[in-house]
């Protein structure tokens, strides 16, 4: 079963989504059992999950590989493996899932078993993306996890559900056609040098580290345009990022939960993998043009989280602002920078998805998101209070909890980076985003949890129950482990990260001060 | 017995058209069975039509499978190779899945069986005819017998105004571009004349005879004309206009029908005249190299216009027949993106390559526009009434089979990976791009993102919005439940495991005899 884990971890939830819909057509099926079956095969999946990192060691190349023909005409192959890097957004994934289903617990009542059912695809083409090897394989699991979120929005969103599904849709649809349109160059390139047609990652790379020649720079610059506009796109980078705030708001907590957590980490993977991988020339080239868009997203995003006036808002515009912090790590190309930027990945996941369903929690109770709406929580809800602000501290990157370890990393590796001039300008700018982070956050709870009690239906509101505190839970006591104890992750992706970044420079020398791991909550 | 063995004297073998044989005799025999059966018998017909489209097609593996030695017959004028075959089989698909999807239609609508089957088996008689088609004669021979049987059928809901408008206007311009194909037909035969020779209609022999040509112009008008005329035939912006009004008119089976088969039947004979009969050409400045250069760069552009104009009219549609009607030019220009491929190819790995992806594309689009029009044809009930895109409002969960099955259909037709769609687009978008066509590529791309746009509105009509009005779940019959389901599987089938068919699309017979 070992060698089979990813196919066995891409498949479980289809046919999880088989379940469903057979058990729905048996005689006795009820609306409310569908959410057990989802929940039972989305834990099954984590706790598979668990497993892949017992089997890796160190991560140094590309671990439970499975390798089978699969399009023989055009060489296409069904190629599936882990390293250091996938390894973590995978386990991210089938973490979300099962809290993302609990979310939906009460507050989808419609419609439950086709809600489950996508869900559960979902959760497919997400593994199939980070697990994916085979560019063709990867695309199509790409463009899978369109769909499902499509229907997500569109169906159990909000008031302006209809424009976002679609805005979400087409936005993302031009930018993977067009890397669809750079995978299919990049083949023919490679069956005009080697003659061999092939999708595959590991042999493309492999061709193109052996001969330098095989792509010509203007080339090289195409394609590498071609499928960056797909990443940033769906990281957003800024001015790429208009749909998100639409698609987070309309989505319910569920879709909001996977859309920020997972749906876009696939664009700085992508960019991490592919951008970096068969194209460090290019990659170095567009380091500047990526690190200043990434620097205004920075702060472009917390100024407008800032005076948004519904909550939810307010996060989705800090997911701008986060995100470009992880570009900034990507392409600083120094370790500390890019294992960063994973790790930053990993942070956002797990805060902002916790944020979500904290908006989602109070939205179920008084149908509002508006941020004047509320005030004074902390008295009637004092659980929810707590547990809130420590996951908006987070966000912020306070010490000691995990958003601190991946926002000091990105800049001590965008500071000592050689991917662009002046750094300390690019690091100083940066670093304001994370007191602007600490302004609209720190505010944004001034005036929901905190300050003078507005309306009298807050008065009212019952704390959390016994679920909603298990299903943030387990993320709050990520915040603090990651915050604390970063080095289990760090140590599993630094062999895969050092790597690429290897393949970006390879003429560096690593300076010494990054080959133990850094710790760096222990300078405070 | 003696003559049929000199030369000059025509080279009769029949079993290299046994598969339009079969169909064309099936078409006669059902026409007799109709006029003889009892009026209850009216489940006779479709039996027999669809035993016998199961016959040809499998004499049709059969000769793929043998694959004689000597692959043309009656002097050239028919023609065995890979195109043909593959195109074969397309049609009768398309005609199975017309015969399964028109039987409800044909029960609530009291039309006569007997006589739609067998015009649909003439139809398909005819669109194989041109498929095999080594010569210009037969080409047109077969356009006719597919076009006159296909003008009836356009009007077979006799008391309907819209489906006699639909024909009128079909058997119009139909007749038009006829016109225009045996003009350049005969132009071709006057210019292909040498000192010594009289002039041919034999694609093959065209080919060698360019550069001998003594009227080259000639020759030019005459392709141009050749051109035109397959423009109308499979729908390519600018002689598009008559493709909304007809099929948005004529009855909706009918309608799946033309989409999908007589286009394919177009492109089959419109690739083998001008990839075969105006192949690329050695010498750049010949009269052969000026004809090439000409149709590749003209069918570059067509294909532009008939993707762009496709996709971004059929936004505006409301008309969910309409709508498909468009999107139908849409995918004739994604289709000629291959063809364009295929033309300037230069290797014959290349073009073998470059023909297949267009006739999987083709096959890809006859199986989830068959589809979609079988749900389409459902939901439009007696006498087509509701086929505008409000009757799709709220539908989704109130007929969560049919408005599922539509939502793949739709998401194939825009390109969706997992799906047929995305294969064939795969497909003629590598090998435009391997010959270097990378604006071609790269415009088509982005009609793709287009289309997205009004694939998703019947998709979200369906689900996304609530029902206003009252809504009667339709009853699926069982032959269009089979429908959908060989739809559903060949979407699937195709967009995941596309690799048996497209091998065997472009193979030598090597690979064929392989898979038995």
């Amino acid at each position: 079963m070992q060698n089979h884990l990813l196919t066995i971890l891409i498949l479980l939830p289809v046919i999880g989504a088989a379940t469903t819909v057979v058990y729905s057509l048996t005689p006795g099926s009820r609306e409310s059992h569908y959410r057990w079956i989802a929940l039972g095969f989305t834990t099954l999946a984590f706790l598979l999950s668990l497993l892949l990192i017992k089997g890796g060691g160190a991560f140094s190349t590309f671990v439970l590989e499975e390798n089978y023909s699969w399009i023989g005409a055009v060489g296409a192959r069904y190629h599936v493996g882990v390293d250091g890097i996938s390894l973590w957004l995978v386990l991210l994934t089938t973490l979300l899932m099962p809290i993302a289903v609990l979310s939906s617990w009460t507050a989808i009542t419609k419609r439950q078993l086709t809600y489950y059912a996508l869900m559960l695809l979902l959760q497919s083409a997400m593994i199939g993306v980070f697990v994916s090897l085979d560019l063709l394989l990867f695309y199509l699991f790409f463009e899978a996890s369109l769909v499902p979120m499509f229907f997500l929005i569109g169906i159990w969103g909000g008031e302006r559900r209809i424009y976002a599904a679609v805005k979400f849709f087409i936005y993302t649809a031009v930018g993977s056609l067009l890397m669809l349109v750079g995978i299919i160059a990049l083949y023919l390139i490679h069956q005009k040098a080697t003659g061999i047609g092939t999708f595959d990652y590991t042999v493309l790379i492999e061709t193109l580290k052996t001969n330098a020649g095989v792509i010509s720079p203007r080339a090289e610059f195409w394609l590498f345009l071609a499928f960056a506009f797909a990443f940033c796109i769906k990281v957003p980078l800024w001015p790429f990022h208009t749909w998100l705030p639409d698609a987070h708001t309309e989505a319910p907590t569920a879709g909001s939960v996977i859309l920020a957590g997972v749906l876009l980490k696939m664009g700085t993977y992508g960019l991490l993998r592919f951008n970096f991988g068969l194209f460090p020339n290019a990659s170095r080239q567009f380091a500047p043009i990526m690190i200043t868009l990434a620097v205004i997203g920075i702060i472009y995003g917390a100024l407008v989280a800032m005076v948004q006036p519904d909550v939810k808002r307010l996060v989705a515009y800090s997911s701008v602002s986060h995100m470009g912090f992880v570009v900034l790590g990507l392409f600083s190309f120094t370790e500390q920078g890019m294992q960063g930027a994973l790790y930053q990945m990993l942070n956002h996941g797990v805060s902002t998805g916790a944020l979500f369903l904290f908006v989602g929690m109070i939205y179920e109770r008084r149908h509002t998101r508006m941020i004047s709406e509320f005030g004074g929580l902390a008295r009637p809800m004092p659980w929810f209070s707590a547990l809130f602000v420590i996951a908006s501290l987070s966000s912020i990157g306070l010490p000691f909890l995990n958003g601190f370890v991946g926002e000091f990393l990105i800049m001590l590796g965008s500071w000592t980076s050689a991917a662009v001039n002046h750094t300390w300008i690019v690091t100083m700018l940066a670093g304001t985003g994370v007191i602007w982070a600490a302004v609209y956050m720190l505010w944004m709870l001034q005036r929901v949890v905190f300050g003078v009690k507005t309306s009298e239906a807050n008065a009212k509101l019952l704390d959390l129950n016994a679920r909603e505190v298990a299903l943030v839970l387990p993320l709050l006591a990520l915040m603090l482990f990651m915050g604390v104890y970063p080095a289990p992750f760090l140590n599993r992706s630094r062999a895969s990260v050092v790597a690429t970044q290897q393949l970006l420079n390879p003429n560096a020398t690593r300076t010494p001060a990054v080959a133990a791991v850094p710790k760096p909550e222990k300078a405070q | 017995m003696l003559l049929a063995f000199q030369a000059g004297t025509p080279d009769i073998n029949l079993t290299l058209i046994a598969p339009e044989m079969i169909v064309g005799i099936a078409g006669v025999l059902v026409m007799m069975v109709d006029a003889f059966a009892h009026r209850n018998q009216r489940w006779l017909t479709g039996t027999l039509s669809i035993i016998s489209l199961i016959a040809a097609a499998v004499s049709c593996f059969w000769l793929w499978n043998a694959w004689p030695a000597q692959r043309s017959a009656f002097n050239g004028m028919i023609v065995l190779d890979e195109l043909r075959l593959s195109f074969t089989l397309i049609f009768l698909v398309v005609a199975l899945l017309t015969i399964l999807i028109s039987s409800v239609w044909i029960e609530t609508e009291k039309l006569p069986a007997g006589e739609f089957h067998s015009l649909l088996l003439f139809a398909t008689t005819g669109m194989m005819l041109m498929a095999s088609a080594g010569d210009l004669v037969i080409v047109f021979l077969g356009l006719e017998i597919l076009s006159i049987a296909t003008y009836v059928l356009a009007g077979f809901r006799r008391t309907d105004v819209r489906s006699n408008e639909s024909s009128l206007k079909y058997f119009i311009l139909g007749s038009f571009a006829s016109a225009f194909l045996l003009y350049g037909i005969a132009l071709i035969y006057g210019a292909t004349a040498t000192a010594s020779l009289p002039g041919t209609t034999n694609i093959a022999i065209i080919a060698t005879r360019l550069n001998q040509s003594l009227y080259p112009p000639l020759l030019l008008a005459g392709a141009a004309m050749l051109l035109v005329g397959f423009g109308f035939k499979i729908a390519t912006a600018p002689f598009h206009v008559w493709t909304p009004d007809v099929y948005e008119g004529a009855p909706t089976p009918v309608t799946a029908f033309m989409a999908a088969g007589p286009k394919a039947a177009g492109f089959a004979s419109f690739m083998r005249v001008f990839v075969f009969g105006f192949p690329i050409a050695t010498a750049a400045l010949s009269a052969g190299g000026y004809a090439h250069k000409a149709w590749v760069g003209t069918l570059a552009i067509m294909a532009v216009l008939t993707m762009t104009v496709g996709n971004v009219v059929a936004i505006a549609q409301n008309n969910v027949k309409r709508m498909l009607a468009y999107s139908s030019i849409a995918h004739a220009g994604y289709a000629l993106v291959g063809f364009v491929a295929a033309g300037a190819a230069t290797t014959a790995e290349e073009r073998s390559a470059a023909l297949s992806a267009v006739a999987f594309y083709l096959l890809a689009y006859a199986i989830m526009n068959m589809g979609a029009f079988a749900v389409v044809t459902l939901i439009a009930r007696r006498g087509d009434q509701q086929t505008t895109v409000d009757d799709y409002n709220g539908i989704g969960f109130a007929s969560p089979v049919l408005a599922f099955s539509l939502s793949i259909f739709l998401l194939s037709l825009f390109g969706m990976p997992l799906t047929a769609g995305f294969t064939g687009k795969l497909f003629v978008f590598s090998a435009a791009l391997r010959q270097g066509y990378i604006w071609l590529v790269v415009i088509g791309v982005l009609n793709t993102a287009v289309s997205a746009y009004y694939y998703l509105r019947l998709i979200i009509v369906m689900f996304f919005r609530e029902r206003t009005g009252a809504w009667e779940v339709p009853r699926i019959p069982s032959s269009l439940a089979i429908a959908l389901l060989i739809t559903i599987l060949g979407v699937f089938y195709l967009g995941l495991f596309p690799g048996r068919i497209i091998s065997v699309f472009q193979s030598r017979p090597a690979i064929a005899v392989r898979m038995r």
